[in-house]
């Protein structure tokens, strides 16, 4: 026991884990493309919340060390936690499209084979461990001979990446001990695919931890991984229609509820105030969106750990039922133990969703007392009923920008890893022309952080829409015209909209950051 | 090919390597379908001197590719596997007969020290499958000018022959790939064409015309100059590799007796024939010698019902080159040869000295050659025109381009994201070195340019482009 209550400690000392210190000069009055990274809008005040992302590569970086200090670890205890932790998973689905778990398709049908995006999780040994689409079962030949491709090339020493045809790629990435494979018809880049194929693996370690996934297959290579996922892979479902939908998981970055600033320090103040002696991270949620994170001192939350949590607490309903008590592997943190995570809505129909992770799985009371020592501080102020009034709103228009031809956008401000994006407009309501505007930003974002070749800024004239894309050190803008726009109008909105980004950064950001 | 890279890291040395070919080969995997007897599948590989058991794994590696991709797209061949290491190229030119290139990543190899191997870095992004893609097309299409499709040759002699004819054509011509200079151009596999005035391509027309008259075993004929396009009989397609073949493999083997030769009287066919310059790319080398022997090379091309075997007979004067193309049934005799060169010499060579004249002309009209702000590639896809300032004059081994690599994959990434969507498209982008780069799409055209202002912005690079059309296209592109 006094082991594993250690064991998330390691870490802390782990140096890689701290942000890379950037220069606070001082604040520019007006956006340049000259910035100095930590002075755009949205730049927080002091340091980073997050463990500072430079940009989508930092996923497929291959955190060495921390595989290796994972391996000094006995795996012992672990089959204790993977117990528990398969219980309290069987929760309901929420949030998935009905599409999303059709299991029983015929995998050898035109239907199966026209999904837009097929995900396969394999163990080494080639057994299934999961699909997207049609049952394991029915695929355990495909997935044999996907493993026998991995393997054949591996032979000769070499490394298989991806297969393309036209029209279709078949992207694999090796994660041993398990072998991800994604096959999408629509994406511009194998770099978009491996990211989502990264985004499913860490998903897979933080219900495990991949001290526990390397022990099991060290202990028995074919072993049926399925037996101790069962129940979860709702989680990965939902996991990738977030992919295909969410901005936050293609920029590496976190959106806030836009609240007034005043408001948003009262909110974080009262949620600094209820610390206890093992809480690492106390999250406030509304939806999607970050309304506080209050963090231990010299602690850093990964975005894709947030993004794991983010999915975590929107894909099960259970949480709206009381407080929940789950063990969660912070992959980016830690990919070596649980924290243990206090989930709870602050009100029944309420989106606002409160997240107190600790290192001590014997918590549970002390963090419920932290909520309600929360609940209390915060139900009597006035930023409460402040916070209530910008719930309703769903985010802002980008109408109010007043900006024509202006479609939609999406800022990201590199230091803090927040960004801010309008609600989608009117002609990208539905699912499928955001799927179809995500895509075009996926394009674009791929454009610009090509791995050899990256650009400075992209521009393209559609017959449906212009996309433009601008990456300074500071910040990243990617924005949608209509096709009317022109080359002229839209420099001048990259000002404007720049200018009225700095005005409202205290509403849209987060600037000031809190520890315990 | 083995470059030193100028950085060096405390004292020792990076060593970069290009992109190189690893292997290429020939198979069909309906020709030793039991166990045991995969070697029969193969009907060409190189190198040949690869262990048999590797080289059916490698087929096997190919097979099983094609095999799991169907799983998803049945339709759709796979067309290219990455690894780390390398990248393979799938084609199936013929139903069943598949040709596959393996071209291995660009590295760059650092040194270790206490004695440690050197590390080996792939540069794995380098490669643009689109290129290389055309380049396993374009082998196949030059093994089909000399040779006939695969299956002529099954039909004539089997497996046997084919793997003859294969073995012989690709022993040399993968020696003539240079993988590295491959680039967008391969992509276009277009035809550059000689701006000429309405006066001169008259006078051409009424050469050819007359030409074909007086000598009617002649079929069809091209006609260049400097390397460029004037007038074609032939069906685009074939003229397009026949083309490839005459620019980067004949005209520059020939170019070195050319250039010592035009003032000289040392080469003997112009010392004996003071009347003109013309001579024989193919076929006899001395009309003088009796006892020379000679052969025109065959080549295929398509006809009504299926293909037609031609003597190819390429016949030169200064810079200007026609092509005289006879049914291969034909017997190809000296007289034949020395009344075409009685007829052809003298009119080409005035001919050639008209165009020269005309061209000087029209130079001095348009001012001295700047050096312009920017550079510019452009295609279209339906004459196959192609015109390029990026280039310059393409060699037997290199062609030289005047931009940063880096930009050239630029503009092959945009091309990748054209060739996507049909539809009109613009894109503009500013590369990290902060060269501008422009791609425009607008039917079946496309132009790329490559504008060297650091500082300008978007309206500025618009504005250029717009000027560039307007003086050099004449206004194609209307998309804003």
């Amino acid at each position: 026991m006094d082991e594993e209550r250690q064991r998330p400690s390691v870490p802390w000392e782990n140096g890689t884990l701290a942000p890379a210190h950037h220069l606070c000069t001082e604040r520019a009055d007006s956006p340049t493309p000259g910035l100095v990274e930590g002075t755009e809008p949205g730049a927080g005040q002091k340091n980073a919340m997050f463990v500072h992302a430079q940009s989508f590569e930092d996923l497929t970086a291959e955190a060495e060390e921390a595989r290796k200090e994972a391996e000094v670890f006995g795996s012992r205890e672990c089959a204790e936690d993977v117990g528990v932790l398969v219980e309290e998973k069987r929760v309901e689905q929420l949030n998935i499209p009905p599409d999303c778990r059709s299991k029983e398709e015929d995998v050898s049908s035109e239907a199966w084979r026209s999904h837009k995006k097929h995900m396969f999780v394999l163990s080494e040994a080639g057994k299934p461990i999961y699909t997207r689409y049609g049952t394991e079962e029915a695929l355990s030949s495909t997935m044999g001979v996907m493993m026998a491709l991995v393997s054949f090339v591996e032979a000769e020493n070499n490394i298989i990446r991806s297969i393309h045809a036209d029209g279709c790629k078949v992207v694999f990435l090796t994660k041993s001990p398990l072998v991800l494979v994604g096959v999408s018809r629509a994406c511009r880049s194998d770099k978009e695919l491996l990211r989502e194929l990264q985004y499913v693996y860490y998903q897979i370690v933080s219900l495990l931890t991949l001290t526990q996934l390397n022990h099991i297959f060290q202990h028995k290579q074919n072993y049926d991984l399925r037996r101790l996922l069962a129940g979860s892979e709702y989680l990965t479902d939902n996991l990738l229609h977030r992919l295909d939908h969410d901005p936050g998981l293609l920029l590496s970055a976190v959106t806030c509820l836009p609240l007034a600033s005043s408001s948003r320090g009262v909110i974080s103040s009262s949620l600094q105030a209820a610390k206890s002696k093992n809480l690492v991270f106390s999250i406030l949620l509304a939806g999607d969106r970050l309304v506080t994170l209050v963090r231990k001192k010299d602690q850093f939350l990964h975005h894709i750990d947030l993004h794991l949590v983010f999915n975590l607490v929107g894909s099960s309903s259970s949480f709206r039922e009381g407080e929940g008590w789950t063990p969660i592997c912070l992959p980016k943190f830690n990919t070596a133990g649980f924290f243990h995570a206090h989930i709870s809505y602050l009100e029944p129909a309420s989106e606002l969703c409160l997240i107190l992770v600790s290192t001590d799985r014997e918590d549970f009371f002390n963090m419920s007392d932290c909520k309600q020592k929360f609940l209390d501080r915060l139900s009597k102020r006035s930023a409460y009923q402040a916070l209530k009034e910008a719930l309703k709103s769903r985010s802002y228009s980008v109408a109010q920008i007043g900006i024509p031809e202006l479609r939609h956008f999406m800022y990201k401000s590199k230091s803090s890893g927040l960004y801010t994006s309008p609600e989608f407009p009117l002609v990208y309501q539905s699912d499928e022309e955001q799927g179809r505007l995500m895509a075009l930003y996926q394009d674009l974002h791929s454009y610009v952080h090509h791995p050899t070749r990256p650009l400075r800024s992209f521009y393209r004239c559609g017959e449906t829409e212009n996309m433009m894309a601008w990456v300074t050190s500071g910040f990243e803008l990617y924005l949608c015209f209509s096709p009317l726009g022109t080359k002229a109008l839209a420099i001048s909105a990259v000002n404007k909209l720049l200018k009225w980004i700095r005005k409202e950064e205290d509403r849209l950001f987060i600037l000031s950051h809190l520890t315990y | 090919m083995l470059m030193i890279s100028p950085r060096m890291s405390s004292g020792m040395q990076e060593k970069q390597f290009t992109a190189c070919l690893l292997n290429f080969f020939v198979y069909n995997p309906t020709f030793g379908p039991r166990e045991g007897e995969e070697e029969k599948k193969i009907l060409f590989y190189h190198p040949s001197d690869v262990e048999k058991n590797e080289k059916i794994r490698n087929v096997g590696l190919c097979e099983a590719i094609v095999q799991f991709t169907r799983t998803f797209c049945p339709t759709k061949p796979a067309k290219s596997l990455h690894t780390q290491k390398n990248r393979q190229f799938f084609f199936e030119p013929e139903e069943n007969f598949w040709m596959v290139m393996v071209v291995r990543n660009p590295m760059i190899e650092k040194p270790n020290k206490d004695g440690k191997p050197p590390t080996i870095e792939y540069q794995e992004e380098e490669i643009l499958d689109t290129v290389y893609g055309a380049v396993v097309k374009q082998c196949y299409s030059m093994y089909k000018l000399f040779n006939g499709t695969f299956s002529r040759a099954m039909d004539a002699g089997g497996v046997e022959l084919l793997t003859q004819k294969l073995e012989k054509f690709f022993y040399r011509y993968l020696q003539t790939l240079h993988l590295q200079s491959c680039d967008l151009l391969d992509v276009f596999g277009g035809i550059s064409f000689f701006p000429l005035d309405k006066m001169t391509y008259l006078k051409i027309q009424s050469f050819v015309n007359r030409v074909e008259e007086n000598l009617s075993l002649i079929k069809y004929t091209a006609f260049l100059y400097n390397d460029q396009l004037i007038w074609s009989g032939l069906e685009q397609d074939d003229m397009r590799i026949l083309y490839k073949y005459l620019t980067t493999s004949l005209f520059p083997r020939h170019s070195e007796p050319e250039l010592a030769g035009r003032d000289s009287p040392l080469r003997p066919e112009v010392a004996g024939n003071l009347l003109h310059y013309g001579r024989f790319l193919t076929g006899p080398p001395n009309l003088k010698d009796p006892e020379a022997k000679f052969r025109f090379p065959k080549i295929f091309v398509s006809a009504e019902d299926g293909h037609e075997e031609l003597h190819l007979i390429v016949y030169k004067a200064m810079s200007a080159a026609a092509c005289f193309m006879v049914n291969a049934s034909v017997d190809m005799t000296r007289e034949f040869c020395e009344q075409l060169d009685g007829l052809v010499g003298p009119q080409l060579t005035l001919l050639a000295s008209d165009i020269c004249e005309q061209f000087t002309v029209n130079r001095r009209i348009s001012g001295p050659e700047k050096e312009p702000q920017f550079k510019f590639i452009y295609f279209n896809h339906m004459n196959l025109a192609e015109k390029s300032t990026i280039h310059m004059r393409k060699t037997a081994s290199v062609c030289l381009t005047s931009v940063h690599p880096d930009l050239m994959k630029i503009l092959g990434d945009i091309n990748c994201d054209f060739a996507r969507v049909d539809e009109d498209e613009e894109i503009i982008v500013k590369a990290m070195t902060d060269y501008w780069v422009v791609g425009k799409k607008s039917d079946q055209r496309e132009l790329y340019v490559i504008l060297n202002q650091k500082n300008a912005n978007l309206i500025e690079v618009n504005e250029e482009v717009k000027r560039l059309c307007a003086t050099q296209f004449n206004n194609i592109f209307f998309l804003d």
